[in-house]
């Protein structure tokens, strides 16, 4: 062989190889796109209910389902919007009542059931107190104990006058104002999964400004992995859940507060004081197939405090789980979620209450 | 000279599995990168490993997107609430920094993979 046609075939042969190995890693690539789980879901972002919202779906239908999402979640904001004057609850707390859309009667009448299932913890007449703090418009201060005594005596959901059948609710005490806020973004996003489910997608997310709720599994076919949001710590997280069409709604006194006086308060009023709520915990997590009821009882909880709380989960247990974070670091999980709940600090003190 | 053949076969094959492992590890990764949204409409994309400080006038307000260590996080901003500020550090794909007043969210589109789908928070 001449040299020259050596060095021929030897370059050749170079250019193969590498031709291969580049192969083999594009072979790779689209080996694995070929696979659901690195489908790109379609998604959209928007701003409403006073929060950060993105939703996703996976498959034909993805596109059109978010689309009918975000229009579905603009219409929700702009009938329970507060801040709006020409909203559904903004008409109702101007008239001392009124006839209710579906929604709001569906909304009501989840509202009046968690007031008596709480034992009065939950309660939507709250309002006149919020408004009084400054957390329904940032304007944040401690109020006067005269001012907050006369908001509390308005701070009482038997005194609603609430007829299901008729969609019919009436204020029987003057100056009673009430807010969906508890369970509107719980509400929406159950109602976004619904729509999904109407529309044939069987793999989606929606995330409510932190309230998840995921549409059957991902497309691969395993769990939703959801993170739980350290209470303490903005950039790290207490664990994760792994789960199926459910919500995870988190609530805690680190989502909203203002310090005054060297002292925090934080939203979670406690309807008993008025004051925010000082139970021991600092942040409840709730799973459950109901977003409403999820959101209801996340600050629900909160406000009941460890002990309370268990004893609530026993007698529902089958509507819901929960990770309660104690203020020393303590993670309280109900027994439902023992195989499904693992904490991101192997060291963390996790007791399960059964 | 049929040894001379097998070395230089061997230099071949050395040199196509280097090629290989630097197209794999070094040509697929171009790094993090977040994209700043303002009001839904994409403002910007910056990469993580440069360290910069980008500031956003908008008609809603002031914050500055400020990228160290390839980790990025807001100062700033004259939001009322602050929130945006309190965030912490974001690094990893999908994690977000949100300034609800000034309607200013900040998105790594492509970093470090997470290991969850969502934060519940
Ligand atoms: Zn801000």
């Amino acid at each position: 062989m001449n040299s020259w046609k050596k060095y021929i075939a030897l370059l050749l042969a170079l250019v193969m190889v590498c031709a291969m190995a580049l192969a083999g890693c594009a072979g790779k690539k689209s080996g694995s796109e070929n696979t659901a789980s690195d489908e790109e879901p379609y998604s959209r972002d928007i701003f409403a209910m006073d929060t950060y919202m993105t939703v996703s779906a996976y498959g034909d239908s993805g596109e059109k389902a978010v689309d009918a999402a975000v229009k579905e979640i603009q219409r929700l904001d702009a009938l329970l919007s507060t801040g709006k004057e020409s909203s559904e609850v903004s008409e109702l707390n101007g008239n001392n009542g009124g006839k209710l859309s579906a929604d709001t009667n569906a909304l009501m009448a989840a509202a009046l059931d968690l007031y008596e299932s709480t034992d009065h913890v939950f309660d939507i007449t709250i309002y006149p107190v919020m408004k009084l703090w400054g957390f329904t418009d940032q304007n944040y201060k401690v109020p006067s104990d005269g001012d907050l005594k006369a908001a509390l005596k308005l701070v009482d959901a038997s005194t609603l006058d609430y007829d299901k059948e008729k969609k019919s609710v009436a204020f029987t005490v003057g100056g009673t104002q009430i807010d969906f806020g508890g369970i509107a973004k719980g509400y929406t996003s159950a109602s976004v999964a619904k729509l999904y489910r109407d529309l044939g997608v069987t793999s989606g997310l929606v995330n409510l400004g932190g309230n998840v709720q995921a549409v059957g599994f991902k497309p691969d076919g395993t769990e939703w992995r959801i993170g739980i949001q350290d209470p303490v710590d903005a950039e790290s997280m207490l664990g994760v859940v792994s789960i199926h069409d459910a919500a995870v709604i988190t609530s805690g006194g680190y989502e909203r507060n203002f310090e005054e006086d060297g002292v925090m308060y934080h939203h979670i009023i406690d309807p008993s004081t008025g004051y925010p709520a000082d139970s021991g915990l600092i942040s409840v997590s709730i799973v459950s197939e109901d977003g409403t009821l999820a959101d209801g009882l996340s600050t629900s909880l909160f406000i009941m405090g460890r002990e309370k709380a268990a004893e609530y989960w026993r007698a529902h247990k089958k509507d819901f789980d929960f990770v309660l974070c104690e203020k020393d670091g303590t993670l309280v999980v109900s027994d439902g979620l023992r195989d499904r709940f693992s904490p991101i600090d192997e060291n963390a003190k996790v007791e399960y209450v059964s | 000279m049929k040894k001379k053949d097998f070395l230089i076969a061997a230099a071949v094959l050395l040199l196509a599995g280097i090629l290989a492992l630097v197209f794999r590890f070094a040509g697929g990764d171009p790094g993090g990168s977040v994209q700043v949204k303002v009001d839904g409409r994409v403002a910007g994309t910056y990469a993580l490993v440069e360290e910069q400080r980008v500031p956003f006038d908008t008609k809603y307000g002031h914050n500055t997107l400020v990228i160290e260590g390839g980790k990025a996080h807001i100062e700033d901003a004259d939001c009322p609430d602050h929130y945006c500020e309190q965030q912490g550090e974001i690094s990893k794909t999908g994690e977000t920094l949100v300034c609800l007043p000034h309607k200013l969210v900040a998105e790594v589109i492509t970093g470090e993979a997470s290991d969850v789908d969502v934060v519940a928070k």
